[in-house]
């Protein structure tokens, strides 16, 4: 199985922000919003440090 | 409105939970009848694990050439029977020359810590140290 940087990001954003969810959250309308908001943050903060390191990556 | 009701506290099931807990992914969970978290945390931990197997992640031996290594194989223990049965899902075995064997080592480690994540809660939740209800799954 071959997948790239960023599916097995999302992979990885997808199981963790959903474990963590339900690791701290106790109503259903709190760990939906919680796992959405850590899902978007795992996406979005990696984005940014890869960004934030392109110019170094030459 | 009824008072919730605490669980009742069973040391020796809380300690049978968090072994069958570590062995098998949410197994721990559904012997406390947290039946959602089960189900939740075996999708997480059996989909990192498997994904990670497949594109050949290095799974670390108990014989650590240095610390990394050894904090490696702490990791890759946490995903219980996925730890003995990695050579069986993947018998080419690792190869992290590519970048998607690298990929994989990472989420087959991601799977394990996770899963002693679930196994600390199994013994919060046995030993009453953390606020579960009867009402809620």
């Amino acid at each position: 199985m071959i997948l790239n940087h960023f599916q097995t990001m999302v992979i990885f954003g997808l199981a963790v922000s959903l474990a963590f969810a339900f690791l701290s959250k106790k109503s259903t309308s709190e760990r939906v919003r919680y796992a959405v908001w850590a899902f978007l943050a795992f996406l979005l903060v990696a984005i940014g440090i890869g960004w934030l390191m392109y110019p170094f990556s030459r | 409105m009824a008072q919730p009701q605490k669980n009742p506290i069973n040391p020796a099931l809380a300690l049978v939970a968090a072994a069958a807990g570590w062995f098998v992914p949410g197994l721990g969970h559904a012997l406390l009848r947290k039946w959602s978290k089960a189900i939740v945390y075996f999708f997480a931990v059996v989909m990192l694990a498997l994904i990670g197997l497949w594109m050949r992640g290095n799974v670390f031996s108990s014989n650590a050439a240095d610390a990394f290594d050894m904090l490696g194989f702490l990791a890759d223990i946490g995903s219980g029977i996925f730890y003995f049965l990695a050579g069986t899902i993947n018998p080419a075995g690792a190869d992290v020359s590519r970048a998607s064997g690298d990929y994989g080592t990472r989420l087959f480690a991601t799977a394990g810590v996770l899963n002693l994540l679930c196994v600390l809660e199994v013994l919060q939740i046995g030993f009453g140290s953390k606020e579960e209800w009867h009402a809620g799954p």
